[in-house]
């Protein structure tokens, strides 16, 4: 699903964000990325999303070649991944319902059936009581859920994530992280990009870890348990 | 079950809906921006209104034209002793000629009360003479598309060189100059309409520049959505059209109620010289025009700026 071969990014003759980068995720996989801050993460996400340009090598994201994508496809193709952003980028002036029709717009979803898809995608993140609410009226945590709720509000092929986790406090965080278990169950691919160590060892998935921008370890994490005995995720890995 | 996308070819570039969300995104913006808003309203207003005002005169004065044009006249004016005789020659003369036999004779009694109706703030100084200023006269009506020119000439200095006729005239030369002031104004007004417009039209994309500057971030997410360049633009386009548009209606409103104060201003004197500049407003066609003409300006404003940023995004 997710496929990047040599690939390297570099800003300019003396900083390479990414070097010679080379992985796959396949369908219906969950994976980590992790890696230290400035290790490269965000620019791999930004890659995948066609933000920006590799600088050599090929990405290849369900099928399409990122390289050879041409400007006016890449709405098209934004519109199969789903994408969580550390910052969320929900559009403050508009209500949770509206940053999720807007989408549903963008999607060309009949006007009649918004309130029901945004209400769904509200419910299975727990903020459907929130639907008129503004961004900054609500917490860290429930504004990562709205953007967790717009991207998935489409069922999409991919789910990327960029540090969801990253200002919450643990319980919340596992919460998140289980939300993104249930997508993947559903059919969704999932990446999802953190530091949080604690988070990954529990999880039992596949991570993939950068490091100065160089991918330099591959593996499966076997799950951890709680001091009750229970896996932090509650579900089976895919 | 995550939804399978195969291929983007077939699917529409701008939803069905989205008109319906260009338009009410485009009036939200312009909400918000009131001020900035109104100064490109105001813009568009006031060049269309100085356009406006142009062709109001050329149109008026191309409707005297025709008028006069279709029925032109000459005035054959006798001496004040013209015998009899002479005036029956003239006669003779004007009725063997095809060009002028379409004549009708005004006697001195009639001139005198044809001037008192057109000029009635006058009529007191003609009664304060002894006597009757104004001489008989033959009023042949002329069509002046359906004569030889040259011919015509030669008959008029025939005409003069009559016994007991005083004075020849006829209006072709007024027509000809006025002619030419309509073709000045259709360009003077062409000219500075056209500028104002275009300062309007930069007016306007200076406003959606700054709007845009404003949605810039949300510019981003919408991208990063999905949102293809149309959807993200759709909006600014319309918020162009409709100040355009606003400003095409303002234009019209006002100038239609300048030609009304206008007009009753300069009805109780009867004008004859500036009376004939405000017979009729504009007909429907160019009232449209210049809607329409506001309308491209604010199109051209807001095209000018999305293209703008989407030349800076390539």
């Amino acid at each position: 699903m997710i496929h990047f071969y040599h690939v390297t990014k570099k800003f300019d003759r003396y900083s390479t964000a990414l070097h010679d980068v080379t992985f796959q995720v396949e369908k219906g996989e969950f994976v980590f990325l992790t890696g230290a801050s400035g290790a490269g993460k965000s620019t791999l996400l930004k890659l995948i999303l066609r933000q920006i340009r590799p600088t050599e090598g090929q990405i290849v994201v369900n099928g399409r070649n990122l390289h050879s994508m041409r400007r006016k496809q890449i709405p098209f193709f934004r519109r199969e991944i789903g994408m969580v952003f550390q910052d969320f980028k929900l559009i403050e002036r508009m209500t949770v319902f509206e940053n999720l029709s807007f989408i549903l717009t963008v999607l060309n979803v009949p006007p009649r059936e918004h309130k029901k898809k945004a209400y769904q995608a509200l419910r299975a993140v727990g903020l459907h009581h929130k639907l008129t609410a503004y961004p900054p009226q609500l917490s860290g945590g429930e504004q990562q859920r709205v953007a967790i709720a717009r991207a998935l509000i489409n069922d999409p092929l991919v789910l990327v994530a960029d540090e969801p986790t990253g200002n919450l406090d643990p319980d919340l965080s596992s919460e998140i992280v289980q939300i993104f278990s249930e997508a993947n169950l559903r059919g969704s691919t999932v990446l999802l990009a953190t530091h949080d160590r604690d988070l990954i060892r529990s999880s039992g998935r596949r991570v993939i870890t950068l490091e100065k921008g160089r991918l330099v370890e591959e593996k499966m994490h076997t799950v951890e348990r709680s001091a009750r005995g229970e896996s932090l995720f509650g579900i089976g890995s895919a | 079950m995550a939804r399978e996308f195969t291929s983007s070819r077939g699917e529409p570039e701008v939803p069905s809906n989205t008109i319906t969300y260009f338009f009410r995104e485009a009036l939200r913006r312009i909400w918000v921006s009131k001020r900035t808003s109104f100064v490109a309203v105001a813009m568009i207003a006031m060049s269309l209104f100085i356009l406006g005002a142009f062709m109001l005169v050329a149109e008026n004065l191309q409707r005297a034209v025709t008028r006069w044009q279709g029925r032109s006249r000459v005035n054959v004016f006798f001496e004040n002793d013209a015998t009899p005789d002479q005036i029956r020659n003239v006669d003779v003369y004007l009725a063997s000629h095809p060009d002028l036999k379409t004549r009708h004779f005004v006697t001195p009694a009639q001139a005198l009360a044809q001037f008192k109706r057109d000029f009635a703030n006058l009529s007191d100084v003609v009664n304060q003479l002894d006597q009757n200023p104004f001489p008989a006269s033959f009023e042949v009506d002329v069509t002046r598309g359906a004569i030889n020119p040259a011919k015509f000439e030669r008959e008029i200095a025939e005409l003069r060189a009559t016994s007991g006729v005083e004075q020849v005239q006829y209006d072709w030369e007024w027509v000809k100059r006025l002619e030419r002031i309509i073709d000045v104004v259709n360009l003077a007004g062409l000219i500075a309409g056209g500028i104002l417009a275009l300062a309007a039209a930069f007016t306007i994309a200076n406003v959606i520049r700054l709007t845009m500057m404003m949605y810039r971030e949300e510019i981003e997410i919408m991208r990063l959505v999905g949102a293809t360049e149309r959807i993200i633009r759709g909006p600014f386009l319309f918020e162009g059209i409709v100040q355009g548009t606003v400003g095409g209606v303002c234009a019209v409103a006002l100038l239609f109620g300048v030609f009304e104060l206008a007009r009753r201003a300069l009805a109780p004197s009867s004008s004859m010289l500036w009376g004939f500049l405000f017979i009729t407003f504009l007909p429907w066609q160019k009232i449209a025009a210049l809607i329409a003409g506001g309308m491209l300006a604010g199109w051209l404003g807001s095209w000018l700026s999305v293209r703008e940023r989407v030349i800076e995004e390539a």
